[in-house]
């Protein structure tokens, strides 16, 4: 009977632990949702990710310890794997999270014609590793995404101040026709801050059955509004992406992603 | 080259099926095999190009060979899901009720602004309002639909076709070929500022985009845009076009109210503003002093937008009732015939019996009703606003007039009214001639090549 209890207790504690672990990712997940509104929908995302990943791997590290099973060899091993991971491929790595934030943050996109440190060309490819732009004498230059972390980004596209590119990936199971129109709904209610003359406009990057990759271009009307446009339309995305999600009745957020970049 | 898996997209469908009576479930809900069900009864073709351009273009591609199958999409609220014809499947898209009004009022209110309806300044908003947000509902519900089933089908290229698709194939994101057919006219000094960009961003998706006159060509360069440009002239099959016996013609005549010894003029056209009937009512007015046997017989009812089966738009019985006061007031009530929905047999009919025929659009894409009148050998007067009128020369094979000058329609009524035979001839023989160049024999080497070179560039 005592040897029972003391091989089934800690199983108990394990599946406790988990529960718990599971209840506390989707209150982190509902925390940072809640805190990041007005950010990207994409990094709002990530972040989600971030912090659910953050609170399972503390939880099945105790629940684990809870066995008995000791943990920090394995948590050395690990640790030293992902540190001679990130010496190993520093420059990818980098490169790579650059285009990340790029993708979010960068105030230019194919087609504009930009300078980077003595660089200047016309941006044609974009990749995971680098930006390709084609400079005026027909050259292919290829420069690291991780420089437009470093250095500054002059846009020299007449008008390029008054766009805002906001990269949307939405999962398969949003209801699309009813976000691309909500969504047109709320930016017709921000006109007054928008050039009227360029009309919102969601572009399809890629569509299949899992995901749906957007680009939403909407052009402010004056430079000091930037922010507070984008602030505005990423908090209106979030809740059109949720309400799409759902099939049009609203619904709070799930421990999901609220996007994901493919 | 190998046989070619077409998407075609059009607003209006090729069939539309009846609704049934109030109350009753539609018979198309019960029975989804067409065969099983009646031409004329429980559901008809659309009026229109869909029909008599669209359609034989897809059958003879099919037929010869050029194209394998057909995948059509368009709105069509009450139809089955899916249609099979052969060689050909219909896919009818359904957007609920509620959000059909916004999409109906924003389509309408670019095709008013295209046509001169309405003042660009007024209409400059449309696409920051709710109901624009409909219509990106209904276009990217259709680029939905036409994607998944390119995952199914892999077509080969999409034909889109009209103003209302335009967002498509910026929508469909495909690298495949896109072509774009612009049916309305085009005129850049109609189109207000604020759509400019919207409007380039949509075309300059199309690897070409097809318009129906030189002018229109002309005008969309001058637009600004700068992608591919082809004017190809609209066509018709002159197959499917009966020449009914007297007999018949009689019968179907009286049937629409026309005595026998009217002088029957004939305007073939859907009750919208842009066709001008009542341009037609007032010269027929001004005429009947001279004519008494004069009589005025408009063809036609409200487009896919106004039906019941449709849209459900009020549009053409606003215009209709707009008509009959006019010829009220004008005092030519007996003398105007509102014939409503005809079938083809009797609008062959109708053809067969009128004296000549007239479009008097304010404005008009093409105007394939000419085409359909020099077919049945009758003379055709018609607005210099129209695509067709580059195809006529004066006096030689049409009489061209201009729709604001109120005496113009008249002279040359007068003309033909007055005439002995041989300028009546002389229109009917060399109509007939121009024709030619407005049939699909003529089309369909350029819309194969044109197929052709879009897959190949």
């Amino acid at each position: 009977m005592v040897d029972l209890v003391a091989f089934f207790l800690p199983l108990i504690y394990f599946g406790v632990i988990v529960a718990l672990t599971a209840l506390f990712s989707y209150i982190a997940s509902l925390a940072i949702w809640g805190l990041m509104r007005r950010s990207n929908p994409q990094v709002t995302a990530a972040a989600q990710r971030l912090g659910v990943v953050t609170v399972w791997l503390v939880g099945i590290v105790i629940a684990v310890q809870e066995l008995g099973v000791s943990v920090e060899v394995l948590l050395l091993v690990i640790a030293l794997l992902g540190i001679a991971g990130i010496v190993a491929l520093r420059q990818p790595l980098e490169n790579f999270g650059a285009k990340y934030f790029a993708d979010v943050y960068s105030p230019f996109k194919i087609g504009d014609t930009i300078r980077v440190g003595d660089q200047t060309g016309k941006v044609i490819e974009l990749n995971a590793m680098s930006t390709v732009i084609l400079s005026e004498d027909a050259h292919l230059i290829a420069l690291p995404n991780s420089m437009f972390l470093r250095l500054s980004v002059v846009n020299l596209t007449p008008l390029a101040w008054k766009e805002l590119i906001v990269p949307i990936s939405l999962p398969g199971s949003v209801d699309l026709p009813l976000f691309e129109s909500d969504m047109m709904k709320v930016l017709s209610k921000m006109r007054l801050r928008l050039d009227r003359r360029y009309p919102p406009v969601f572009t399809t990057k890629a569509r299949s059955t899992q995901t749906a990759d957007l680009v939403l271009t909407v052009m402010v009307r004056r430079p000091e509004d930037r922010d507070a446009v984008l602030a505005e339309v990423n908090v209106r995305l979030t809740e059109a992406i949720e309400k799409a999600r759902s099939g049009g009745s609203r619904s709070p957020p799930t421990t999901e992603p609220v996007s994901s970049r493919s | 080259m190998d046989p070619l898996s077409v998407c075609i997209n059009t607003q209006t469908p090729l069939l539309q099926f009846s609704p049934g009576a109030e109350g009753s479930t539609p018979l198309w809900e019960i029975e989804s095999d067409l065969s099983k069900l009646q031409e004329g009864v429980d559901y008809r073709f659309s009026p229109g190009g869909v029909t008599r351009m669209v359609y034989p273009l897809a059958r003879r591609l099919i037929a010869d060979g050029t194209w394998r199958e057909v995948h059509w999409i368009s709105l069509n609220p009450n139809a089955p899901a899916t249609v099979k014809l052969p060689g050909i499947t219909l896919h009818n898209v359904v957007i609920g009720r509620d959000r059909m009004g916004g999409y109906g009022k924003a389509k309408e209110a670019i095709w008013t602004t295209v046509h001169g309806l309405s003042e660009p300044k007024l209409s400059g908003n449309l696409f920051w309002t709710e109901d624009y947000g409909e219509y990106t509902y209904y276009n990217r519900t259709t680029a939905e639909l036409i994607l998944a089933l390119d995952r199914d089908v892999d077509f080969d290229a999409f034909y889109i076709h009209d103003f209302q698709q335009l967002p498509i194939g910026h929508m469909l994101g495909t690298l495949k070929p896109k072509l774009f057919r612009w049916h309305i006219p085009f005129d850049p000094e109609k189109i207000p500022d604020q759509w400019r960009a919207l409007m380039s961003t949509y075309l300059n998706a199309y690897d070409v985009v097809v318009v129906s006159s030189d002018r229109y060509l002309a005008s969309l360069k001058r637009f600004g845009h700068q992608g591919r440009v082809q004017r190809l002239y609209p066509y018709v099959d002159p197959a499917e076009y009966e020449h009914p016996g007297p007999d018949e013609t009689r019968v179907t005549a009286e049937k629409k109210g026309i005595d026998p010894h009217d002088l029957v003029v004939l305007v073939v056209a859907r009750m919208d503003p842009a066709k001008g009937q009542d341009r037609a009512i007032a010269s027929v007015a001004r005429l009947a002093g001279k004519f008494p046997q004069l009589k005025l017989v408009l063809a036609g009812n409200g487009s896919f937008s106004s039906a019941r089966g449709g849209l459900g738009l009020s549009k053409s019985e606003t215009w209709r009732s707009h008509l009959e006061e006019t010829a009220r007031s004008l005092g030519v009530t007996e003398r105007v015939v509102f014939t409503g929905h005809v079938s083809q047999h009797e609008l062959d009919c109708l053809y067969e019996r009128c004296a000549f025929t007239v479009l008097p659009s304010t404005n008009e894409g093409f105007g394939l009703v000419v085409v359909e009148s020099w077919l049945h050998r009758k003379p055709a007067l018609v607005t210099d606003r129209a695509g067709v009128a580059e195809l006529i020369e004066n006096g030689a094979n049409g009489l061209l007039f201009d729709p604001d000058d109120p005496g113009a329609l008249d002279r040359q009524m007068r003309r033909l009214l007055r005439d002995r035979g041989g300028l009546r001839a002389r229109l009917t023989e060399n109509g007939f001639r121009t024709a030619r160049r407005c049939s699909i024999d003529a089309a369909l080497p350029a819309e194969a090549q044109l197929v052709g070179q879009v897959l190949e560039a």
